[in-house]
């Protein structure tokens, strides 16, 4: 095989799954053809991810997919007794994901990497059937949650660790890579972890969302943990539900070990860079290097672009909950009553959740604004651009949205909520950038009245329009353009690979 | 079979001197089963028949008949009745009870045609007359069913009707051989074979009542996925270790003699160890009560605890209590079967005078009793294997068993008289005694075994 430059590490994203983080790792990896990438893709079940949607760019050299939580060839339980050593380490590993603070260091993952899975360490099977094992669970058990039910907890504690073994064994296999990268931490970036410990290589991080905080949500709304309250406990600090928590700690450890391991640590802007270093990632590492776009995709559109305002307000993405699409329709009502000839348009692709498209068609009908507002469906983007007068952006929450660059690209001014980087990208995101002034204006979330208010202001001053029209057009050639970014990580990569020669 | 530990509670909630009278004697009828009430019996018989049938020597054809029947329905129905007992009961606990006449039957119909088999394949090794091995045959085929029946009559509430039967077919075969006019050996086995049919098929009709079935016949007890096939193994070997030590005795020339054909007996050694086995009916009757009451309901308990989510303290708790059951249940029999055992060594003399019996087996009997008073133990300590589902240690154990029994009875045969016996005995000491040790450990290891260790 040819020589890895890169081992990208990927949790349940590119190329199985269609999104925003993996067409970000397919930009990559075309954007910089002249180095090597290797794919690791980790997956829940084989089953959730059959079908490629990505055409693998020529300079990736190899791929290969592991899942976590399929479990095949396991002998039959059969009581043991267990290594000694082994679980003594295990036991101190155990007690640093029920306590995530103190992360696990370079020594305790050489130690897994030493012991977990080998017949003469910490074997699988001892792990599943040893008596050491029973003790540091009942251990565990009593020291953590001795009021819980124990067979919950029990579970709980072979679904959360059994993934460690499979991680050891694909960081054991990885072919030699001179750099690591993971596009998450979690499981990923436990990996990548384990893999700069095994090969002795740099290790770099990017982070798109925030995935402890996503797990966190996810697990606190999660109804397959069965809440076990006691009918007779009536104290009114009862505790998060254990197994919740447990696996809480769990993401919280795996994500402090990613962020201690890596060489750097990269979010997509400022307010992620904060979230990451008050979770525990050395500030010194951080960076942030955000997402760009090819503005020649657009450069028609920006040439196309009329004299004066279209009426017409255009919401580009998904009809789910999460772009809350129903402030859009209500911030059109409320403009309406000034400005009769508006347009708000919806545009973008309605399969996902066809119960809360349903809501939306209702909430159009009720309101009256079957005239008004108009489900266009999946459109090109380019094309459409240079048609609308406003891109807003609802949302209840977002990272860093790739619409508001197109739109200013094609020179069109921006109405967003509140969320991820939004306002830095309307707004600039430090002095220098500032100074280009706003492209837009930020909205507080749900808020259609102040939505109405910050469209109408763009739509009744051609003057400000174009104004901040062009604002956001010098703003994406300055800071977000895919070469900017391609740049920044070409110095990152190499900045940690030239040490090696 | 949780259905008797119901009934027993609830006679025993009256609390009266009658009630545990009532209790004790139901648990000793479905506890020490038909065959204890068979050797009873058929030593009515034995000893009605003297002066009846003619010539003598004709009783004690009959009488060995018969035992080598109930040695080989026993050895062959054991190969079924703990496999058929788990089945059934996974499936009552899932709720489908429809499953349990089709599978009984399917059970049935597969004993009966291995027991026809074998039963063909021995009798055509003999000359006896063709009239004498068809009731063979049939006495054979019908108890290897009967012995399969029994297994449902603790998981049923009738169990009135159940003594009833046992009582009037028993009954029914005694006096039909004492009133009716003697045919010889051939009117005896047709007694003996109807009477035991009769048992059968009202057992049967009972069971029938009792479970709505949507099918005849279902052959999913032996469904890999659903059966325990360790537990045929560990119900042939224990049926064939009880009987093996017999077997050697009768193989031997020097202490056996031919009696009918190819039907050896052993003048020496059967008669007192079928007179011990009516000794463990005391000890059958507490045990059935103890381990069917408080150890049956503190097992569940515990399960039903893991399984519904208790905390680990609880689960602990409710071990020891089971624990506890568990001692209170052995020392009980222990207890009773001791005194029942002090009793017997006693009247030894007395009992063998008044049946007519050469004292000259005197010191067997001592030996037997004590032999057979372990075996209960040893029945008690294997029930709590089952319950704690220890099957390949219980298998195990029996082996032990198994192979005790036979060298060491062999060896008591090469040491002489003054040992017979002490091969039996011994074997039950040590099974015993292995026993106790097993269910201490398993009772330690009973919490990670339970939660590591399953599937």
């Amino acid at each position: 095989m040819k020589r890895i430059d890169v081992c990208l590490l990927l949790e349940g994203t590119y190329p199985y799954v269609r999104g925003g983080v993996s067409s970000w790792v397919h930009q990559l990896i075309s954007g910089l053809s002249h180095l090597n990438f290797y794919l690791v893709f980790i997956g829940g079940s084989r089953s959730f991810y059959q079908q490629q949607h990505y055409t693998l760019p020529d300079n990736v050299v190899g791929m290969e997919t592991h899942y976590l939580m399929d479990k095949d060839g396991l002998l039959a339980p059969r009581a043991r007794r267990g290594k000694k050593s082994a679980f003594s380490l295990w036991q101190n590993v155990i007690s640093r994901f029920k306590n995530p603070e103190q992360t696990l260091d370079g020594e305790h993952l050489q130690g897994l990497l030493a012991n977990l899975g080998k017949k003469h360490g910490l074997s699988y099977d001892d792990f599943l059937y040893s008596e050491r094992s029973w003790d540091v669970i009942v251990d565990l058990y009593f020291q953590h949650a001795q009021n819980q039910s124990f067979v919950d907890y029990f579970w709980t504690f072979r679904n959360i660790y059994s993934p460690l073994f499979t991680l050891v064994k694909v960081a054991e296999n990885l072919p030699p890579a001179r750099l690591f990268h993971s596009i998450s931490t979690g499981y990923a970036g436990f990996l990548g972890a384990l893999a700069k410990q095994k090969q002795q290589v740099p290790y770099l991080l990017t982070e798109h969302g925030i995935y402890t905080k996503e797990r966190k949500i996810d697990l606190t709304q999660a109804s397959w943990i069965k809440d076990r309250h006691s009918a007779l406990d009536t104290s009114i600090h009862k505790k998060m539900e254990q197994t919740r928590q447990t696996w809480i700690d769990f993401f919280e450890q795996l994500g402090r070990t990613a962020y201690d391991q890596a060489d750097s640590i990269v979010a997509l802007y400022e307010g992620n860079r904060q979230r990451q270093i008050k979770d525990g990632a050395p500030a010194d590492k951080t960076g942030v290097i955000v997402n760009g776009i090819s503005m020649e995709r657009f450069s028609e559109a920006y040439a196309k672009r009329p004299q004066q305002a279209p009426k017409v307000a255009g919401l580009i993405g998904r009809v789910v909950p999460i772009k809350d699409i129903k402030t859009f329709i209500r911030a059109i009502r409320v403009a309406l009553n000034s400005e009769p000839e508006l347009q708000g348009w919806i545009i973008g692709p309605t399969e996902e959740d066809p119960s809360y498209v349903r809501e939306c068609e209702l909430l159009v009908n009720s309101l009256g604004l079957q005239d008004n507002v108009l489900f266009l469906g999946m459109q090109n983007v380019a094309e459409i651009l240079p048609k609308l007068g406003v891109c807003m952006l609802t949302s209840i929450s977002e990272a860093q949205p790739l619409v508001l660059l197109e739109a200013m690209a094609a020179g069109i001014p921006c109405v967003a909520s509140e969320v991820g980087s939004c306002r830095e990208i309307l707004e600039g995101m430090n002095e220098h950038d500032q100074q280009l002034g706003r492209c837009g204006y930020v909205t507080n979330i749900a808020d259609p009245n102040q939505a109405s208010e910050a469209l109408l202001a763009l739509l009744e001053d051609d003057q400000r329009w174009r104004q901040m029209g062009d604002n956001g057009y010098r703003r994406v050639q300055a800071y977000y353009q895919e070469h900017t970014m391609y740049e920044r990580y070409q110095a990152l990569y190499e900045e940690h690979l030239t040490w090696q020669e | 079979m949780a259905g008797i530990g119901f009934e027993l509670r609830r006679i025993l909630k009256k609390n009266t001197l009658l009630s545990y009278l009532e209790a004790y004697g139901l648990a000793a009828v479905v506890g020490s089963g038909p065959w204890v009430l068979s050797i009873l019996a058929l030593m009515i018989i034995g000893m009605i028949s003297i002066g009846r049938v003619f010539p003598n020597i004709l009783i004690i054809q009959y009488l060995v008949l018969v035992t080598y029947m109930m040695a080989g329905s026993l050895i062959l129905s054991g190969m079924f009745q703990l496999l058929l007992t788990r089945f059934i009961s996974d499936r009552l606990f899932e709720g489908k009870d429809h499953k349990v006449t089709p599978n009984l039957l399917g059970c049935m119909l597969i004993v009966s045609a291995l027991g026809t088999a074998i039963g063909i394949a021995v009798l055509a090794n003999t000359s006896l007359d063709a009239a004498v091995k068809m009731a063979l045959l049939c006495g054979f085929v019908v108890l290897c069913n009967l012995w399969l029946i029994i297994v449902f009559l603790s998981g049923m509430k009738q169990y009135y009707r159940i003594v009833a039967t046992l009582a009037i077919g028993y009954t029914l075969m005694v006096l039909a051989s004492w009133l009716l006019p003697p045919y010889g050996i051939l009117g005896l086995l047709m007694i003996f074979a109807a009477c035991q049919g009769l048992i059968t098929f009202v057992l049967l009709f009972f069971i029938l009542r009792n479970y709505s079935a949507g099918s005849l016949i279902a052959f999913q007890f032996l469904n890999r996925k659903q059966a325990f096939y360790s537990l045929a193994l560990c119900g042939l070997l224990y049926n064939l270790g009880v009987w093996v030590d017999k077997f050697v005795f009768w193989l031997h020339p020097e202490v056996s003699f031919a009696v009918i054909d190819m039907f050896r007996a052993s003048y020496i050694y059967d008669l007192p160890i079928f007179i011990a086995y009516l000794a463990i009916i005391p000890g059958m009757a507490v045990f059935m009560l103890h381990m069917e009451t408080d150890f049956a309901a503190s097992n569940e308990r515990f399960y039903q605890t893991v399984r519904e989510g208790g905390t680990l303290e609880s689960v602990y708790l409710l071990k020891d209590q089971m624990v506890l059951h568990c001692k209170d249940s052995l020392y009980q029999i222990f207890k009773v079967q001791g005194i029942t055992l002090a009793l017997l060594l006693l009247w030894s003399e007395e009992i063998l005078t008044l049946l007519k019996i050469d004292l000259a087996y005197l010191h067997l009997l001592y030996v037997d009793l004590v032999g057979v008073s372990l075996q209960v133990i040893l029945m008690a300590i294997l029930n709590v294997m089952f319950y704690l589902d220890k099957r390949y240690q219980a298998t195990a154990l029996v082996t032990v068993m198994t192979l005790a029994n036979l060298m060491l009875t062999e060896l008591s045969i090469q040491l002489g008289p003054e040992v017979y016996g002490y091969g039996f005995a011994l074997a039950m000491l040590i099974s015993t005694v292995l026993g106790l040790v097993m269910l201490n450990r398993q009772f330690n290891r009973l919490e990670y075994e339970t939660f590591m260790l399953q599937r």
